[in-house]
């Protein structure tokens, strides 16, 4: 407890053990806290258990890279820059990934549990789907659901009749407690405190659901100021553990009043993602050819950052060129 | 009144939105995912239902974005919203509390009775291909009071099972034993309503008293013939009441000047 500690993103990646249970900030392309994602992937960690709300680009680093083991989720893509998540699709299909499917309000539940102390949370959303059959629980068929890991339940879900208002069948989803919630925060005061600009997404559940918190902060401010306003923020410095400082740290997805998803990036890691060897070429290229996120931005070069510079009054960029016309 | 100036020349495309858009009843709370159903809301709100809001499950509640978004997260939607918050306020504050009028998604397989496949083909234990996954469709189908379903129309998509269903439909699986049941029966108090269209590029589909898909209007250039072959499963002919209405020249104006004036999802 107490103020975070200032570590360099080699540190942050180094805390993270081969095995652990990973959660992320943002949503599919937004806000992703890649330069900690593609530093992980430079020290190899491998086997590890992602749970998250949805999947992303960073997903699809880490599964192209065979760093992930078990996938709890409910959706991978890049949106309108790669239509599949190729990687968790292909370790599914081979059978070297575990992959276990919840609806996407599920799995908010289950980071709402963990955020909130409790063993579940309730949800009516999403029933009578195949998401439930008990012949789909990759978890349990893998024999993984015997208590031997304390981050994984004990079942995939259960169900209640409402004895209190007699509304019928419900589910309760556990709570998910990551070892680690790995945020890409807008701005972090020099005591901790956390803000995002525009959308939240779960930003402030995975926080507070994790057992450690690494925060990559676009960049950090006197706490005092973020403290003139304390209703735009999302949380208390003691609820992280670790601040590196990394101006475009999100790149290449988009950080709202910072600068916009870098579309064409994602498009040719997308089209990269689709066999082995062209993810280790990409690899090669953007992940293992440069030794430090300054030399990743160096390698980008300043005028395809600048066209993605966000206008600071509509919190994106409008240079950049989105469709045909 | 004065006769309607229909377009003479329009893509597939534009047929879908606009046939989407009208699916929009003034006033509506609308839940909608990334691509055609961005296009069908802000076309409806820029014409005839001016009313009608917005919510994206990322966290915009009812924005107003004057540049079109490329994704439920894009920093796009939450211009002017009133309330730009996360997914447990729009799930669960917005969603599962009830305020939703009509759900706007896609999906990659359907069956007769609405079910919608988006996860994988195959047995999902050992799937052949993998989708995204569910993402919020089956939530916001869940309890969404209609929900209009935008698809391609191919006889591989339009199945007589799914081979996972992702996203719920009027029968389906009482878990753990399988038996499919009516909505209802699975849903109890928490019912709110479920699939009510299916507008693809051949015609409008809805549903009958027991859940199950019907050819409702056929788009110009089509015959009901035409659409029960591009069918699996025996699709009901017997009401389609006949063609489509064409967009107007208003509405195509609206679509390519207005709302994708980028060529982003119109290309």
């Amino acid at each position: 407890m107490g103020k975070p500690q200032r570590i360099s993103l080699k540190e942050a990646a180094a805390l993270i053990n081969d095995g652990d249970l990973l959660t992320f900030s943002g949503f599919t392309i937004w806000r992703r806290p890649m330069a900690l994602v593609y530093e992980m992937v430079r020290q190899q960690k491998k086997n590890l258990h992602l749970f998250e709300v949805n999947g992303g680009t960073h997903t699809e680093v880490l599964a192209g890279a065979g760093a992930i083991k078990i996938w709890e989720s409910c959706w991978v893509g890049h949106e309108l820059y790669g239509k599949l998540g190729e990687g968790v699709a292909r370790a599914q299909v081979e059978g070297s990934m575990i992959v276990e499917d919840y609806s996407h309000a599920q799995v908010v539940a289950r980071l709402i549990a963990g955020a909130y102390g409790l063993p579940f949370f309730p949800t009516a959303l999403s029933m009578g789907t195949d998401i439930l059959n008990p012949k789909f629980d990759m978890l349990g068929k893998a024999g993984m659901r015997d208590g031997s890991n304390p981050k994984i339940p004990l079942k995939k879900y259960d169900v209640i009749k409402d004895s209190l208002y007699d509304k019928g069948d419900i589910l309760l989803m556990p709570a998910a407690n990551p070892n680690w919630a790995l945020i890409y925060a807008s701005q972090v005061g020099d005591e901790g405190t956390v803000r995002v600009f525009s959308q939240c997404y779960v930003d402030s559940e995975a926080i507070k659901a994790a057992d450690k918190v690494i925060v990559i902060a676009e960049e950090i401010v006197p706490d005092s100021y973020l403290r003139q306003e304390p209703e735009k923020n999302l949380a208390a410095g003691y609820a992280i553990d670790y601040v590196v400082e990394l101006p475009w740290g999100a790149h290449p997805t988009g950080s709202q009043f910072f600068y916009d998803v870098d579309a064409d990036f994602i498009r040719e890691f997308y089209q990269a993602s689709k066999s082995q060897d062209a993810y280790a070429k990409w690899a090669d290229k953007w992940i293992f050819g440069v030794d430090s996120h300054e030399e990743y931005l160096e390698k980008l070069g300043i005028n395809r950052l600048e066209n993605l510079r966000a206008n600071s009054v509509l919190g994106y960029s409008t240079s950049i060129k989105r469709g045909t016309r | 009144m004065t006769a309607k100036n229909y377009a003479k020349d329009y893509k597939p495309i534009d047929l879908l939105a606009v046939a989407a858009a009208r699916e929009v009843n003034d006033g509506d709370i609308v839940f909608a995912g990334t691509g055609l159903p961005m296009l069908a809301i802000m076309l409806a709100q820029v014409s005839s239902s001016p009313n009608a809001v917005c919510i994206y499950e990322a966290g915009s509640i009812d924005g107003r974005p004057i540049d079109l978004p490329t994704s439920v997260g894009d920093s796009r939607c939450a211009y002017q919203a009133s309330i730009a918050a996360g997914l447990t306020e729009t799930f669960y504050g917005q969603l599962h509390c009830g305020y939703v009028d009509l759900a706007f998604l896609g999906g990659a397989e359907i069956d007769k009775y609405g079910n919608v496949n988006t996860t994988v083909v195959g047995d999902y234990a050992s799937p052949t291909k993998r989708f995204t996954g569910s993402g919020g469709n089956p939530d916001i189908n869940s309890m969404a009071r209609r929900t209009v379903f935008i698809m391609v129309q191919e006889k591989r998509r339009f199945k007589e099972n799914v081979d996972y269903i992702t996203s719920p439909g009027w029968i389906l699986p009482k878990w753990p034993s399988g038996e499919m049941v009516p909505k209802q029966e699975i849903y109890g108090k928490f019912f709110t309503g479920g699939p009510s269209a299916v507008i693809t590029n051949m015609g409008v589909f809805r549903f009958d008293e027991n859940g199950e898909m019907y050819l409702d209007t056929v788009h110009p250039g089509f015959t009901a013939e035409q659409v029960k072959d591009n069918c699996s499963f025996d699709l009901n002919i017997s009401r389609c009441k006949g063609e489509t209405e064409l967009p107007t020249e208003e509405e195509i104006e609206l679509l390519y000047n207005r709302v994708d004036p980028e060529g982003i999802f119109l290309p």
